[in-house]
C-alpha cells in the first residue's frame, strides 16, 4: 500500500508541475503581455520597468522557478491590473466558490440519488421513463441556457435576489444567493447521477446477496435501503468526488451569468483584461485541487480493493 | 475522468461505455419477419444498427440531425440576408415578415445568422470529433499495442491533459494560440487537444482487452506483423465503444464552442455564432420585448445537442443494450 501511495503521489506531482510549466509558458513566454498593440503604445523604457517590476526580464527558467518557490510560500505575486496581492484575490473568491460548490453537490446528491432509486427499483414503470427522459434533456441543455433563463425568469422575483447584487442596502443571505447558481449547475449533474445511480443499481439488485436478503425475509425497505444503495453508490461517490474538483476549480460560465463573486467569475474578468498572474494562479488552483481529488479517490480505491494496487 | 460542473460536464465518462455488463438474464425480442437462425452471423455493428433502428427517440434524434445537416448545407442558400450586413437603420426589429427572427443591434437579420450559425457548430463539432478521433484511436492503440515505456508516456501526456478543468483549458489554449480572435481554426485544435486524451485512454483499454484474445495470438503465430494485427485483428473488434463515444463528442464540441464564444473567448468577434449571438442578444434582457434576440438562437443549440445526445444516447444502449 504505501508504495502504490508514493507512486501516486510522485506521479500526481509531476503532473501539477508539468501542467503548471505549460500555463506559465503560455501566458508569460508567448506573447508579451507589455508590448505595444493597436491603438495602445508602450515606450520601451516604460516596457522594461513593468518587466522589472514583475520580474520578466530575467530568464524564463528562472522566472519559473521563482513562481514555484514563491507559490509555495502562498505568494501569486500582484496582479496587472491594480497591483493588488493576487493571494488575497484568491482568499476572497475561493470561499464564494466552496459555498457554491456544497450547495451544487448536496443538490446532485439529493435530486440524482434519489431520481436514480425510484428509477431502478421500478424499472420501465411511468417514473422510469420520466427519469430518462428529464436526464436526456436535463444533459442535453448547455449550461448557459438554464443559467439565462434562470437569471432572466427568476432572479428578483419571490426572494431571489437581482443580478448583479445592489451595492448599497443589506447583502443577501449566502443561502439564497447561491441557490440559482447552484440548482444551475445541479441540473446536468444530478442528470448524470440519477443515470449512474439507476445503471449501478439495476446491475446490483441481480446480485445474489440481494436474492438472499429478499429470502431471509427482510423487508423491500431494508433490502433496497441498506443492502442495494451501500453496494451501487460507489460509482456515483467517485462521479461527484471528481466533480467537487471539476467545480473549485471555477464554474466559470455559471459564476459569470450570475456575477457569483467566485473564482469563476475572478477567472472571466481577469480573462477580458489580460491580468495574466490571476489567470495563472487561478488555473495552478485548479489543477492542483483536480488532481488531489482524483488522487485521493485512486487511493481509496486502492485500498478498498487491493487488485488496484498490485496492477 | 469525467470532469462534471459548468460545460464540461458535457464531456461524458468514458470509463460508463466499459463499464462491466451486467449478466443477461432477459431475452432481447425476437424481430418479427425475421428468423433468427436463418438472419446468419452478424457483425457488431450489424447489432448495433439492428437495436439502434428500435429505439424511438435516437431515430428521432437522427431524422433531426439529418434535417439539420441537409439545412446547414442548403442554409447560404436559402439566408434571406446576408449575415454580415449591418442596417442601422433597422435595429432591434422584433419578428416580423421582412426579418423571420427580427434583426440585432446593428440591424443585422437573424434568421441568417442562425442559418451560418448552424453550418459553424456542425462543421466545427464534427471536425472536433473526426480530429480527436484520429489522435486517440492512434496513440491509444499504440499505447495498448506496444505497452511499456510508450504506453507509460502516452498516458502521462493523458494525464495532464485531462488534470485541466476543461474550458480553463480551452481558454488559455486559444488564447496562446490565438491572441487576436483572428480564426476559427485555433477553437477546433484547443478542441481536439482537449477531447483526444478520452478517446485515447478507451482506445488503449479496449487494445489491451482483446490484444490477448485467441485470434490475436494465432495471427501472431502465423506471422503477421505488428501493424497488420492491429489494424485488421484488434482495431475492427475494439473499435465500436470507441466510435460511439467519439459520436457524443460532437455535441460537446458544439456546446463548447457556444460557452467559449458566450464568454467572448474563440470566434472572432461579429462572427455568426451562436453562443455569442446569445451573449450579445442577453445584453438587451431588460429591454421589453428583446428576449427574441438570446431565446432563438438558446433554442437552435438546444435543438441540435439534444438531437445528437438522442442519437448518441441510442447508439450507447445499442452497443450495450444489457444496461438498458
Amino acid at each position: 500500500m504505501g508504495k502504490f501511495v508514493i507512486r501516486r503521489v510522485a506521479q500526481a506531482i509531476l503532473v501539477i508541475i508539468t501542467a503548471m510549466l505549460l500555463i506559465f509558458l503560455a501566458l508569460f513566454a508567448l506573447g508579451d503581455p507589455f508590448a505595444s498593440s493597436g491603438d495602445k503604445t508602450v515606450p520601451p523604457d516604460t516596457q522594461a520597468a513593468l518587466r522589472a517590476k514583475f520580474g520578466l526580464d530575467k530568464p524564463l527558467p528562472v522566472q519559473f522557478l521563482v513562481y514555484l518557490k514563491n507559490m509555495f510560500t502562498g505568494d501569486f505575486g500582484i496582479d496587472f491590473d491594480q497591483r493588488r496581492q493576487v493571494s488575497d484575490m484568491l482568499s476572497q473568491a475561493i470561499p464564494a466558490t466552496v459555498r457554491l460548490t456544497v450547495v451544487a453537490i448536496l443538490l446532485d446528491i439529493l435530486i440524482g440519488v434519489l431520481a436514480g432509486i425510484i428509477a431502478a427499483v421500478w424499472r420501465y414503470s411511468f417514473w422510469d421513463v420520466l427519469v430518462t427522459l428529464l436526464t436526456t434533456f436535463a444533459i442535453g441543455i448547455p449550461v448557459f441556457v438554464i443559467g439565462l433563463s434562470l437569471r432572466a425568469n427568476v432572479s428578483g422575483e419571490l426572494f431571489f435576489p437581482t443580478v448583479p447584487r445592489s451595492a448599497f442596502g443589506d447583502q443577501p443571505f449566502w443561502l439564497i444567493e447561491v441557490l440559482l447558481p447552484a440548482f444551475t449547475l445541479a441540473v446536468a449533474d444530478a442528470a448524470f447521477v440519477a443515470r449512474l445511480m439507476r445503471g449501478s443499481m439495476l446491475e446490483v439488485l441481480r446480485a445474489d446477496y440481494i436474492r438472499t436478503a429478499r429470502a431471509k425475509g427482510l423487508s423491500e425497505r431494508t433490502v433496497i435501503g441498506k443492502h442495494a444503495l451501500r453496494n451501487s453508490i460507489i460509482p456515483v461517490v467517485t462521479y461527484l468526488g471528481i466533480g467537487i474538483g471539476a467545480l473549485l476549480g471555477g464554474a466559470i460560465i455559471t459564476e459569470t451569468i450570475f456575477q457569483y463573486p467566485g473564482v469563476g467569475l475572478l477567472l472571466y474578468k481577469s480573462i477580458l483584461n489580460n491580468n495574466n498572474p490571476v489567470i495563472m494562479a487561478i488555473t495552478a488552483f485548479g489543477v492542483i485541487v483536480f488532481v488531489a481529488i482524483s488522487l485521493m479517490i485512486d487511493i481509496l480505491y486502492a485500498y478498498l480493493d487491493p487488485r488496484i494496487r498490485l496492477s | 475522468m469525467t470532469i462534471p460542473g459548468d460545460p464540461s460536464d458535457l464531456r461524458l465518462p468514458a470509463e460508463t461505455l466499459l463499464a462491466e455488463p451486467a449478466p443477461e438474464d432477459e431475452f432481447l425480442p425476437v424481430e418479427e419477419g425475421v428468423d433468427p437462425i436463418k438472419r446468419g452471423p452478424s457483425s457488431q455493428f450489424a447489432d448495433i444498427r439492428r437495436r439502434f433502428k428500435r429505439n424511438k427517440l435516437a431515430m428521432i434524434g437522427l431524422a433531426v440531425v439529418g434535417l439539420l445537416i441537409i439545412l446547414a448545407i442548403v442554409g447560404p442558400l436559402i439566408a434571406p440576408y446576408d449575415p454580415y450586413e449591418q442596417n442601422l437603420l433597422n435595429t432591434l426589429q422584433a419578428p416580423s415578415a421582412d426579418h423571420l427572427l427580427g434583426t440585432d443591434e446593428l440591424g443585422r437579420d437573424l434568421f441568417s445568422g442562425m442559418l451560418y450559425g448552424l453550418g459553424l457548430a456542425l462543421m466545427v463539432g464534427i471536425g472536433v470529433m473526426l480530429g480527436s478521433l484520429f489522435l486517440g484511436l492512434l496513440l491509444g492503440a499504440i499505447a495498448g499495442y506496444l505497452g511499456g515505456a510508450t504506453d507509460s508516456v502516452i498516458m502521462r501526456i493523458t494525464d495532464i491533459f485531462l488534470a485541466f478543468p476543461y474550458l480553463i483549458g480551452a481558454i488559455i489554449l486559444i488564447r496562446t494560440l490565438d491572441p487576436g480572435r483572428q480564426s476559427i481554426f485555433p477553437v477546433v485544435f484547443a478542441l481536439i487537444l482537449l477531447a483526444w486524451p478520452t478517446t485515447g485512454r478507451l482506445m488503449r483499454g479496449q487494445v489491451l482487452a482483446t490484444r490477448e484474445a485467441e485470434y490475436v495470438e494465432a495471427a501472431r503465430s502465423i506471422g503477421a506483423g505488428g501493424p497488420r494485427i492491429v489494424l485488421r485483428h484488434i482495431l475492427p473488434n475494439s473499435v465500436a465503444p470507441v466510435l460511439v463515444y467519439a459520436f457524443t463528442g460532437i455535441g460537446v464540441a458544439i456546446v463548447s464552442m457556444a460557452g467559449l464564444s458566450f464568454l467572448g473567448v474563440g470566434v472572432p468577434p461579429d462572427t455568426p455564432e451562436w453562443g455569442r449571438m446569445i451573449s450579445q442578444g442577453f445584453k438587451f434582457f431588460t429591454v421589453p420585448g428583446s428576449s427574441y434576440l438570446w431565446v432563438f438562437p438558446s433554442i437552435a443549440i438546444v435543438i441540435t445537442t439534444l438531437a445528437f445526445a438522442f442519437v448518441a444516447d441510442g447508439l450507447r444502449d445499442s452497443l450495450d443494450p444489457k444496461l438498458r
